[in-house]
């Protein structure tokens, strides 16, 4: 008997031992009953604006510049292309959440793991629409996880407004991709950073003020 | 239903005087002298621009405006001012770019397409571009225009660009519009105006 709760509490505390490493994504937040079952993030969501940003990438101490531009061009499907400033077009894709598509390329960009990478980022920051299955809160923050694969997103919404501030892609025990959003108006973001934790990769999109 | 006639007969009539006629051999002699004698005589160029990106997808041509120098022999820059400030300069076979205070460089040997451009553009002011020999050239005549069309014989320039365009005024035998076309019919078009001819310009300002 006394063998056995001995056992019995050594693999409780082991498992707590591993829960916790496990749960280092969300070990600094507070469990919370569901508030909401989905979220819909609207900064790409309107089919009839064409979403326009001046961009800069960092990989690995390179820069690299030009323009960004999406648009919603039927309801699972966003348009995505990169041009220089003089309007060289760099790459031209459609992204879905399960179909991608590149239209075009040029030769030296055609890197497997470049378009991966962009794939994915594109990806988490065009998607609109998450389910959520649970919910966390920081001081500051409500906090929404999403299944994404075998991965998950967290999505951070202030508490104070309400706005998708924060978007962080994970494993079961790591950061990978984490994207901030600024948005005056919660219709649009005026600028959205996406920031690699395992890779030397940032990009930073900031929206084109119209005249 | 008269106003619908008279529209379309209006429309139909604005069709014909916008399209192109191709020029006579004639013609095309006379254009490429006109446009070398004013070319000879520009030792500096400042002009206004506003460049519009065309994608077929889009509800609006996406606009930049700003200001570009030209000195001889072969310095130019780009001054992107709305909706950002971005400058590039091409100056002894690098191009080097302030983005919002954020200078690099790049040789032009990493980056041809942007070479050939920049090529083509102080060729068409300095006169020479005629002359060029990566590209098939064919010449129109516009209402008050002259058009010449490039396209380009290289393979991989022509993967990036189908067909330059530019338009000239017939006056002043100077370019006024230059449009890119990339492959898929999107295309880039910018309006030059409010040129100054042989103002006097610093070498500095090429520096960026």
């Amino acid at each position: 008997m006394q063998k056995s709760t001995i056992q019995f509490l050594l693999i409780n505390s082991f498992l707590a031992i591993v829960l916790a490493s496990c749960g280092s994504v969300t070990k600094n937040y507070t469990p919370k009953k569901l508030d909401k079952t989905s979220y819909e993030v609207p900064y790409f969501s309107d089919s009839k604006t064409d979403y326009v940003y001046k961009t800069n990438i960092t990989v690995y101490g390179h820069e690299m510049s030009g323009i960004f531009i999406a648009k919603k061009i039927n309801d699972t499907t966003h348009r995505v292309v990169f041009t220089t400033e003089f309007g060289n077009k760099l790459l031209d894709f459609e992204i879905s959440e399960t179909t991608f598509k590149v239209n075009s390329i040029v030769s030296e960009l055609d890197r497997k793991i470049l378009v991966n990478t962009l794939k994915e980022d594109f990806r988490l920051m065009l998607k609109d629409k998450y389910l959520i299955q649970e919910q966390f809160e920081n001081e500051g923050d409500n906090i929404y996880k999403s299944a994404d694969g075998d991965k998950d997103n967290y999505l951070f919404l202030s508490k104070k407004n309400q706005k998708l501030e924060k978007l962080v892609h994970a494993s079961k025990t790591k950061e990978k991709i984490t994207l901030l959003f600024n948005s005056e108006n919660n219709i649009f973001a005026e600028k959205i950073q996406i920031i690699h934790q395992n890779i030397k990769l940032k990009i930073e999109l900031n929206y084109f003020k119209s005249e | 239903m008269k106003t619908k006639i008279a529209l379309l007969i209006l429309f139909i009539s604005g069709n014909l005087f916008a399209q192109e006629q191709k020029m006579s051999d004639a013609e095309i002699a006379t254009f490429k002298q006109d446009v070398n004698v004013v070319s000879k005589k520009i030792k500096t160029l400042t002009t206004d621009f506003v460049q519009y990106k065309h994608l077929d997808f889009l509800a609006k041509d996406i606009e930049t405006s700003g200001k570009m120098i030209f000195k001889e022999p072969s310095l130019l820059q780009w001054q992107y001012k709305k909706p950002y400030n971005y400058s590039i300069v091409f100056k002894n076979g690098k191009i080097l770019i302030n983005d919002e205070g954020k200078k690099s460089a790049v040789d032009i040997g990493n980056s041809k397409i942007f070479g050939r451009i920049n090529k083509l553009i102080v060729g068409s002011v300095s006169g020479n571009m005629f002359d060029d020999k990566e590209f098939t050239i064919s010449y129109f005549k516009l209402k008050g225009q002259n058009l010449a069309k490039f396209i380009p014989k290289d393979a991989t320039l022509k993967k990036y660009i189908k067909q330059i365009e530019l338009t000239f005024d017939k006056e002043e035998a100077t370019v006024v519009q230059v449009k890119l076309l990339e492959s898929s019919d999107d295309y880039t078009r910018i309006v030059l105006k409010n040129k100054v001819i042989n103002a006097k310009i610093d070498d500095s300002v090429f520096t960026n």
